[in-house]
This record gives C-alpha cells, structure tokens and sequence, in this order.
C-alpha cells in the first residue's frame, strides 16, 4: 500500500480521491435518482415505479412547457448578451487603461458583499410603480404618470440578472485581456491597422475564450434561474424553473419536475455547445 | 536631404518622467544599407528605434524617412515595419494568415495576397508552410516568419528589435549570414537594435555605439574596432588592454609616446578622438600582441611578465600577463595554431608589440 502512494497515479487517485467522493455523493448519486423519477409517475398517493416515458411525452407536448423552456433560453440569451456586452468595455478599461487594477477588481466585487436577495429587492424598489426611478422622472415632469413596463416582465429580469452577473462576465473576460502580449497590438499597429481594426482582429479573436467562459457562467445558471423571475418576472417574466418548482412543490409531481430538469439540462446543454461551436468558428474566422 | 539617405534623424531627444532615455541624436541612414544600433541594455537603443517605427513620440528634434517628416504620421501609416523581439506572431493565425496580415488592408486580390504570401515564406525559407498553425513552429521558424511578415509589406526600412536574441548560438550564426544576405539581395535598409557586439559586426555596413542615451561613435565595424573614440567603445567591441601613456612629441599624424611597461613607440593619431593630451589612455588588441618564451625579433616595444592565467578557448589560447610597472593584467591572445598550450601559469613570458597596434584613445581625463 504504501508503494501505490509512490507512483504519480496512485499520488494522482489519492489526492482526488476527496473531491471525487464528494462529487459521486452529492452530485452524481442525485442526478442518478432524478434520472430514475423521471421513468416513474406520479399516483395520488404514491409514486408507481413502472417505467415509462410518459412524462417526456408530456413535457414534449404540452405547449406551456415548450413556451416556458424557449422563454428562459431566450432571456438568459439577452442577459448574457447584455451583461457580456457591458462588462467588455470595463475589463478592457481595467486591463489596458488603468494602473490601478486591484482597486477596480475589488469594486467591481463590492456588491457581492450584500445578499443577493437584497439585490434583487433594491431592483423592485428602484423600478417598481412607486419606486426611485418612477418617482425621479415624475418629479423632474418627464412623465405625468408612473411607467408600469418597468417592473414585472422580461426586461426586469435581464435588468436585474445583468447587474449580479456582471463581476462573472468581467474577470474572464479581463483574464483573456490581460494576457494578449502588448506586442502583438503594436505588431497590428505596424502592418497597418488603426485602433478599431486592431481591436477587430487581434484583441477580439483573442480574447474569444474568455467571452465563452463568461457566456456559459453566465447563460447556464440563468436558464434554471427561479428566484429573480418569480421577484421581478411577473407572469410575464416566469421561467422554466418556476415551473419545476411548482412541480417539486404544490403540484407534488416529482417525476414531472425531474423529467422537466433534464429536459432543461440537455436543451442548455446543447445551445451551450452549439455557442461554443459557432463562436469558436467566428474567431477563426477572422484574419 | 540627402538623396542616399533614408531615415534623418536630428536633434532627437526622449524623456521617460526625468529620465532621459535618448538625448541629441542626430543619425543619417543610407540607402539599403545594414545599421546597428549597439549598446548595453538600457542605453536608449530600443526607444531609439521604437521612436523611428512612430511607437514612440520623441520630445524633441526630427525623424523624415525617405524625406518625408514623421512627426504628424502615426506608426501604422509609415513605410517601415519591425520585427519583434519577442516575433509577435499571431497566436490566433497560421503562418500564412500572419504573414498576409499587413497585405489584407491594402486592398489586393485573393491571388495576389496568395502569391505574395509565398513569395515572403520563399525568401525566408518557409515556402509550403502557409497551414502551419503558430504554436507549432520553433523559434527559428518564427523569426523567419516575422522577417516574412515585415519584408512583405514591402517597405522602405526594416526595423529589427534584437531579432535574434532569442535563439541558441548555432541558430543564431546561421541567421546572421542568412539575414546579410536576404538584406543584401532585397537592397532595403536595415536598421537592427542589438547588444550583441559580434552581431552587430559581423552583420552590419555600420554601427552606431549608444551608451546611456548618446550616441558615442558611428562608423564602420573594421573602423570601430580599430579606431574606437574613447575607452568605453573600445572595451565595448571585443577585448582591449588599456595602458597609460604620455605623449613626447606629435606632428604629421604620428606622435611619439611612451607607453607603461612598452617604453618609447611611435603611434598614428587617431582622428575619431575628440580631445588630446599629454596624459593619453592607449589601447592593444589582445590578439596583436606577441608572446614568446624567448625575446621575439622585429616589435617596437617589448615587456617581460609572468604568465597569471591561462583561458583555453579551443580556437584560441588567452594568456594573462602581469608585468612589474603594470596596474592590470595583459591579456594576449594566441590562435591555437598546432594542439599546444606554449605557455603555463608562473612562465616568465616576453610580450611584443608593433607600433601599428597600439590605438591612441585620447586624454586619460576625458574617459
């Protein structure tokens, strides 16, 4: 025994041995479990462990479930086409503008530093009927009465995702920045480019693994978002997760609610690589 | 201008907060010649050479390449390109893309790209590698492709940043010759930033030698290292043994002196030295000095020393000397002609010297 410590796989097996049985455990064993609920149905009172593929069935018919599933991929796509998109200019701002880098990573962090409950809250008061913003632009005349498409529906929710991603989007995305060799923008510079086609050709394409990371931080967690939807969604702004968890819950259809998660989990599963396809071949696209 | 020149550079002057990084340069760059710009780290070189690609604003004085003033021309709109001396090869692009990178804004046809392309790898020995992807080459390999990238812009000056620092000795002799002669047959003028005293010779038309932001002395490799302008140029381009002389009497550009240890020597006046003196600091190169058991026939001046140490080099053997009356060492160099080390350490040795090798290097004060 204490020969296999020696070797580099026996050093390699048990210095993972605490992760992997952490992983086997908590993660592994419950997908195992949701996997074989979603074979089974749900009788009144008990769950009957026939196998069947009545609730994919179900889930693949009913048009609620398809509308929700297309929504939540549709909004968690602009949350993190908009939080991508805003969090660009700020991890260049960091990476190449200023020397202060540590200051301006750790602000970017500081709204971590309170709940992200709270954060979702200070969104309802900030956009609600009654809320600073109404209140701002009332008393300024810019509006008689209160705008109302502010709060509860689908820009809400982006709104509000947008902002808790932010510092996901920005840290890789600096990372990627951070290490393009200065040299090579003043190689760009050399054979001709001005700033933008600079940008366009050299720090883009190069930064492309860091915009995927931050994509997939930040797309796969929100489709399965309940929490923001159901603060700020409205009935407008509900997701799939809501649905799941009405199913965990008041509906009280386990095998429906598993059967709708790894339907979830294979449709994000399969937008996300197909991300990651399309935008690995723009990057290579550019010369 | 001048028609034979192609950079002008006058009254050049770079500060960095107090620092001076470059002050007065004034520099004329000929037509398709091979220039170096050679000095320690630090001596301004680099920015020098940077302020010409236009990456760098100088505080002062003027640049015109090919009479044509760069003061209002941004770095991407000049005609010269640089080689890097980290490459700066594209990580994200083949070698063919890299190399095309410059070509694709100028508005060409796919042939023609293509065909330009493969003419730059050609040149440079890369032909056929065009779908080799960047992190696949070695180092050879990417200076070659960053030389391809540059010369197929087509430009007026080739800025080269220490281009070879980064290979292993072989590799770099080999693209010493190599680079001469692509340079040679393109006719573009090259300008190499370099701290590497033989690169610089064995490549260059001239030299330009920068120590801590002026430059000391512009000249031919041969000129330099015969008649180097004071002993900092002279130390800096191969090896010197410096002794103290005084001067007896001068006029047609001889003057007689008598040099420590070597007594009375008759010595041409060096003309790249700016102030003269009774108290002189002269030079000799350690592989012009005779060394013999027995006294050696036909020198000027002889000395007896004994042998401190001997370095074997494998194609030379480097003697050192101490001699009574002598600060420092000798150093005296012996092609290694036959297998034999003639000489070992505690040897009674005599040393001679021809009146031809001793370089006058100016006033002892002014060093």
């Amino acid at each position: 025994m204490p020969g296999v410590l020696k070797t580099e796989t026996g050093k390699g097996l048990a210095l993972s041995a605490p992760a992997s049985l952490y992983v086997g455990l908590l993660v592994a064993a419950p997908l195992a479990i949701l996997v074989a609920y979603s074979f089974w149905t749900q009788t009144y009172v008990a769950i009957d462990k026939t196998l069947t593929w009545a609730n994919y069935i179900e889930a693949a018919t009913d048009p609620l479930v398809r509308h929700l599933m297309l929504r939540s991929i549709l909004i968690a796509g602009a949350v993190t086409l908009a939080t991508v998109a805003l969090a660009y200019p700020i991890a260049y701002f960091i990476a190449f503008r200023t020397q202060k880098k540590t200051l301006w990573l750790l602000l970017i962090t500081i709204p971590f530093w309170s709940s992200y409950l709270l954060r979702v809250f200070s969104w309802k008061l900030i956009l609600g009927f009654n809320g600073v913003m109404n209140s701002a632009l009332l008393t300024t005349g810019a509006i008689d009465e209160p705008l109302t498409f502010l709060l509860y529906n689908e820009f809400a929710v982006v709104l509000t995702l947008a902002h808790a991603w932010a510092p996901f989007a920005i840290l890789p995305i600096y990372v990627s920045l951070q290490k393009i060799d200065r040299a090579y923008l003043e190689a760009a510079t050399d054979l001709g480019c001005n700033r933008l086609e600079r940008f366009f050709r050299v720090t883009l394409p190069l930064t492309v693994p860091g915009i995927i990371a931050a994509s997939l931080i930040i797309f796969i967690p929100t489709v399965g978002d309940y929490v923001t939807p159901s603060l700020v969604g409205g009935s407008q702004g509900k997701m799939i997760a809501n649905l799941m968890q009405v199913q965990f819950g008041a509906a009280n259809n386990w095998p429906l609610g598993a059967t709708l998660s790894l339907v979830a989990m294979a449709s994000v599963g399969a937008v996300a690589i197909g991300f990651v396809v399309i935008t690995t071949a723009l990057g290579r696209r550019i010369r | 201008m001048s028609d034979q020149n192609i950079i002008e550079i006058s009254g050049v002057e770079k500060r960095f907060g107090t620092f001076t990084a470059v002050s007065d340069l004034n520099l004329d760059l000929k037509k398709g010649e091979f220039f170096s710009l050679l000095g320690p780290s630090g001596c301004g070189k680099t920015t020098a050479l940077r302020m010409i690609a236009g990456f760098q604003d100088n505080d002062k004085g003027s640049i015109s390449i090919d009479g044509q003033d760069m003061a209002d021309i941004p770095a991407n709109k000049r005609p010269a390109n640089m080689v890097f001396q980290s490459y700066a090869i594209f990580p994200h692009l083949n070698v063919g893309d890299n190399v095309a990178f410059g070509l694709r804004k100028l508005g060409l046809s796919k042939a023609e790209i293509k065909t330009r392309v493969a003419e730059a790898l050609g040149m440079v020995e890369l032909g056929g590698l065009e779908t080799r992807k960047a992190d696949e080459l070695s180092g050879g390999q990417r200076q070659r492709v960053a030389l391809a990238r540059a010369l197929v812009m087509r430009p007026k000056v080739l800025l080269l940043d220490e281009p070879l620092s980064a290979l292993d000795k072989n590799l770099r002799e080999a693209m010493q010759l190599e680079m001469r002669r692509l340079q040679q047959k393109l006719g573009i003028t090259f300008v190499m930033v370099t701290h590497d005293q033989y690169e610089a010779m064995t490549m260059s038309d001239r030299i330009g030698v920068m120590f801590a932001g002026k430059l000391a002395q512009v000249d031919r490799p041969d000129v330099l290292y015969a008649r180097p302008c004071n002993r900092q140029v002279a130390s800096f381009i191969g090896g010197m043994n410096f002794l103290q002389a005084r001067m007896v009497g001068d006029g047609g550009g001889q003057m007689d002196v008598d040099v420590q240890g070597f007594g009375k020597l008759t010595i041409g006046v060096n003309p790249n030295v700016e102030i003269h003196d009774t108290d002189l600091l002269v030079g000799v190169r350690p592989e012009q000095l005779e060394i013999g058991a027995e006294k050696p026939d036909g020198y000027d001046g002889y000395l007896q020393g004994e042998v401190s140490d001997v370095a074997f080099y494998g194609e030379s053997v480097h003697y050192h000397i101490r001699a009574a009356g002598l600060d420092e060492t000798l150093a005296v160099a012996v092609p290694n002609y036959f297998h034999t080390v003639d000489h070992q350490r505690g040897d009674t040795v005599w040393l001679g010297v021809q009146n031809a090798s001793v370089i006058d290097l100016g006033a002892r004060e002014h060093q």
